[in-house]
């Protein structure tokens, strides 16, 4: 993840987490004020409603009150005949404005009804003392009181009040009421949002509202159930999002305590969900333009931020490329300036050391070379001192013999002269190394050639050679018409040319070295194997050997010139190899493991990449 | 005091002249006059029609050649289809001078109103229709049913309590159909009775069938209103004083089999009682027709025992002389 990403990442959670805590404030707020307003609205309507209960229930016992105290009350107590009353509750209902009246004899019976006429007659024990009385009888103190009534249409609820009229001895019952429906209910004045529904506790229970019977029943049940339980208030939420309404029910109890009725007053959430909805919006548009600007800032930022660090990773990666001289530009003084001046630092140290470090190795290279020559000079040196001092020695004491001492002195001293030359001669030619002169050479002959020039020393040292020219199976060499090597040429009839360009003497002079690295590398004899192959657009040559191997630190240094496992020679015979595979533009590389012998690979005219194998060096 | 006593006479004397204003709740929809039955037949003889308006109004004017000689009123204006309310109204307001009452307008006590009254000529009954076939529920509803509580305040205590289909009056032997209310007898039989639809012919008749509907809830019958109905609250009328051609007729406007030719009582009893046997027709209560009269509506009752308008006796108050 790139700092610029992370930048981002972070701005944008803290963006959104910024928004999300506001929005979550302030739509907790919100709701608490919305829910403090409904509850000042529940209780003004739960007020309204008491006020006009009240004032219904005052209004229908002071009117029952005046129907008793009449004279037609006591003549009604007098003489509670039913046909001579029969329809005066109705009409004297209608007058008074109440929606049930009933003239009740002494004994309970109904005498005349203005919400049922043809029930004279009947009982209602309730009224008189006895056992199904509310009040035992005694009907001046309480005042209007909520009872189930049966009208010929079915249960009602009313406000009833109850009148007592007396004759002599004789007693009559005004009872009086209004029913609580919906025509009770459009008298209250609602708040926009707000309904109000009157459960009423008949069989069947009903639930109605101002214009009529209600939906939504089965809903307000576990609501209506808990409070005619309780018989205390209840609050409740029905429904989910804009739809939720929170109704909180008012028992509405009878004299006997039970619940008849259950008032419910809705209040719609909607309103609240709808600011819900637009405060989220417009969070959400907040926290948008908020990563937006984000976006924006932290692209500005962090490219103030990463623009230095862009720089400071191109130099590191120009110094890493060997650009040693590359330095960063400072303009700020910040940490990245600060670092920027570090690396800086680090970049001059670092060519200071390596021209030290270049100075040292030159020194040491020089040192080395002085050695080495010291030591190839010294070898013949010492034997040309010696023979020269025996020839002087020989002239002084022995002249006789000195002819011959002279003859095989020269003998001595010619050889090791030509020692010394060839010594001289080894290193002007890696001195020299001239650019390579390209013809086309067949490889496969090459090889062929340089086998057959080693054949003595291969033999001697107990070599058998192979070779896989082209894409040919491994041959054994060393029988057939080349003494004992055999090629593929002898098996097929015709060795397959692999045509390459190359210097054929350079080329010749790195098979040779590699040869005698191999019979080197084979004391107790071995096998010698060659391959060639064909590649796209030049070719590949492998020269294996059976030796002790290499560890992977001398196949490190096993290019450098002057290096040697070995107790002989110079160290120069790897380093012409890579020099020469170098100037003909291709790659050397070796894979060895110790105790399995070594293979030197080298690709002619090609780009493909070197085998990788147990230890690989390769340029 | 000859004077006084002129003067007096004067007023009692029958005066010609004048037209009686004559309300009825049934409206007659035919496109002649009635020939038949009680009411407007009636005045043929004393009077001849001459003006017909089917269902709305009738006027009979006076016949100079009537056999009794020519009624008093010169002219009968007869308006049909007048509820008992408003025909109580009129009449309250001198804008008719006979008018039907009902239970309720007798209660109330009208200065100057006169009152006629026949005997028992109409009979309410319970019929049922051939859907209920358990006699069990006619039985029970019959026994529901609180006859004497419906006599006593619906009705105003106008005629009298009934098991039989012809009245006592006629019959002799009514008071022996049982109409007494047995309410446990009625559970028992009602026991499983599904609810039964109550029909109504004359709205006047309802708050009777709200009654009988309360009744019948007691005994554990649900009984509904409806047009399709399972039993009805009827109205009939005694046609003749022969009792017998008066059970014939009821058993044909009730749609039962015809009964019997009965020569004697015991015979008539009989027949009556195989009517009523099996609780398809309840007979419930026999009630009289029951008019009233405005303040100068002057001579004998205008109506005879069953019924009957007899106007051609009658006269005006301020007619001529």
């Amino acid at each position: 993840m790139t700092f610029r990403t992370r930048l981002l990442l972070v701005f944008t959670v803290a963006v959104v987490a910024a928004v999300g805590i506001v929005e979550l404030l302030v739509v907790g707020n919100t709701r608490q004020t919305f829910e403090r307003m409904e509850a000042q609205r529940v209780d003004v309507l739960t007020r309204q409603f008491r006020k006009e209960f009240e004032r219904r229930g005052r209004e229908i016992v002071r009117t029952v009150n005046a129907i008793a105290g009449s004279e037609a009350a006591v003549q009604l107590a007098a003489n509670p005949d039913p046909a001579r009353w029969y329809e005066e509750a109705g009409q004297l209902a209608a007058t008074r404005g109440l929606d049930l009246l009933e003239f009740v004899a002494g004994d309970g019976a109904i005498v005349s009804s203005a919400e049922w006429p043809t029930r004279y007659g009947y009982k209602e024990d309730w009224l008189v003392p006895g056992p199904a009385s509310a009040t035992g009888g005694d009907w001046k103190l309480p005042g209007a009181f909520l009872r189930r009534e049966e009208l010929p249409t079915g249960m009602t609820l009313a406000l009833v009040g109850v009148g007592v009229a007396t004759a002599g001895d004789r007693t009559a019952y005004i009872v009086g009421g209004q029913q609580l429906d919906r025509d009770f209910l459009s008298t209250l004045v609602l708040p926009e949002g707000m309904r109000v529904l009157l459960y009423r506790n008949l069989d069947p229970p009903q639930l109605i509202d101002a214009k009529g019977p209600a939906a939504g029943a089965d809903a307000l049940k576990p609501l209506v159930d808990q409070v005619r339980a309780s018989r205390r208030d209840a609050s409740r939420t029905v429904g989910a999002g804009a739809d939720a309404e929170t109704f909180h029910a008012l028992a509405l109890a009878g004299s006997d305590e039970d619940v008849l009725g259950v008032l419910l007053i809705g209040s719609s959430r909607r309103a609240l969900a709808e600011l819900e909805s637009s405060l989220l919006w417009n969070g959400i548009a907040v926290a948008a333009a908020g990563i937006l600007v984000g976006i924006a800032v932290s692209w500005w930022a962090s490219s103030r931020i990463t623009r230095p660090v862009h720089r400071l990773a191109e130099s590191a990666g120009k110094v890493a490329a060997g650009d040693w001289n590359a330095s960063v530009e400072i303009s700020t003084g910040d940490e990245i300036g600060q670092l920027a001046r570090a690396f800086n630092r680090m970049t001059g140290e670092l060519v200071a050391q390596r021209e030290r470090l270049v100075q040292a190795e030159r020194v040491a290279a020089w040192r080395e070379l002085a050695r080495r020559l010291a030591h190839e000079l010294k070898n013949p040196l010492f034997p040309l001192q010696i023979t020269v001092e025996n020839m002087q020695r020989a002239r002084e004491r022995y002249p006789e013999q000195f002819d011959e001492v002279f003859r095989e002195g020269s003998a001595t001293l010619l050889a090791e002269l030509a020692q010394l030359k060839q010594i001289v001669g080894r290193f002007s030619d890696f001195a020299k190394m001239p650019a390579p002169e390209m013809q086309s050479v067949d490889l496969n002959g090459l090889v062929r050639d340089t086998l057959k020039f080693f054949e003595p020393q291969l033999a001697q040292a107990g070599v058998r050679a192979e070779v896989q020219l082209g894409s040919g199976q491994p041959l054994p060499y060393g029988r057939g018409s080349l003494g004992d090597a055999q090629t593929s040429r002898d098996r097929e009839g015709a060795v397959p040319a692999l045509e390459v360009q190359a210097d054929q003497e350079q080329l010749s002079r790195a098979l040779r070295n590699l040869v005698l690295n191999a019979i080197d590398a084979m004391p107790q004899g071995g096998t010698l194997t060659m391959r060639t192959r064909g590649l796209n657009g030049g070719a590949r040559l492998e020269v294996s050997d059976t030796g002790q191997g290499l560890t992977p630190e001398e196949c490190a240094r096993l290019f450098t010139p002057y290096y040697t496992t070995k107790t002989h020679g110079t160290g120069l015979g790897l380093a012409i190899v890579q020099s020469v595979v170098s100037d003909h533009g291709g790659r050397i590389s070796v894979e060895s493991e110790k105790g399995r012998g070594s293979t030197f690979r080298i690709e002619l005219g090609t780009h493909a990449e070197a085998t990788n194998g147990t230890s690989t060096v390769g340029r | 005091l000859l004077l006084v006593a002129w003067s007096a006479w004067g007023e009692t004397r029958p005066k010609y002249g004048g037209t009686l204003r004559v309300e009825a709740r049934q409206a007659i929809e035919s496109p002649d006059p009635p020939a038949l039955g009680r009411g407007m037949p009636d005045l043929a003889g004393p009077f001849n029609i001459t003006l017909w308006e089917s269902g709305r109004r009738a006027v009979f004017e006076a016949n100079d050649g009537a056999p009794g000689g020519r009624p008093f009123l010169d002219r009968v204006e007869i308006t049909m289809g007048r509820a008992l309310r408003e025909q109580s109204l009129d009449l309250e307001l001198a804008r008719a001078d006979i008018v039907e009452l009902g239970p309720a307008d007798l209660r109330r006590q009208v200065a100057g109103r006169k009152v006629w009254s026949s005997a028992p000529v109409r009979v309410l009954a319970l019929v049922f229709s051939a859907k209920v076939e358990d006699a069990r529920v006619r039985e029970a509803l019959a026994l529901a049913v609180d006859r004497a509580a419906i006599h006593t305040v619906l009705l105003q205590r106008q005629g009298e309590v009934s098991g039989a289909l012809l009245p006592e009056w006629l019959s002799g032997f009514a008071f022996t159909f049982p109409a007494a209310t047995d309410l446990p007898h009625a559970r028992t039989l009602a026991v499983g009775a599904r609810p039964l639809m109550l029909g109504v012919e004359d709205a006047a008749l309802r708050p009777i069938a709200d009654r009988i509907a309360l009744n019948a809830r007691d005994a554990g019958l649900s009984v509904a209103f409806g047009a399709s109905f399972d039993v009805r609250l009827v109205e009939l009328r005694v046609i003749s004083l022969d009792p017998a051609r008066a059970l014939i007729a009821m058993a044909a406007a009730l749609g039962l089999p015809e009964p019997a030719r009965a020569d004697t009582p015991q015979a008539l009893y009989a027949a009556e009682h195989a009517l009523l046997e099996g609780f398809r027709v309840i007979p419930l209560i026999h009630l009289p027709d029951v008019y009233g009269a405005g303040p100068r509506v002057h001579g004998a009752p205008g109506i005879s025992p069953l019924g009957e308008w007899r106007f051609e006796n009658l006269w005006l108050e301020g007619g001529r002389p």
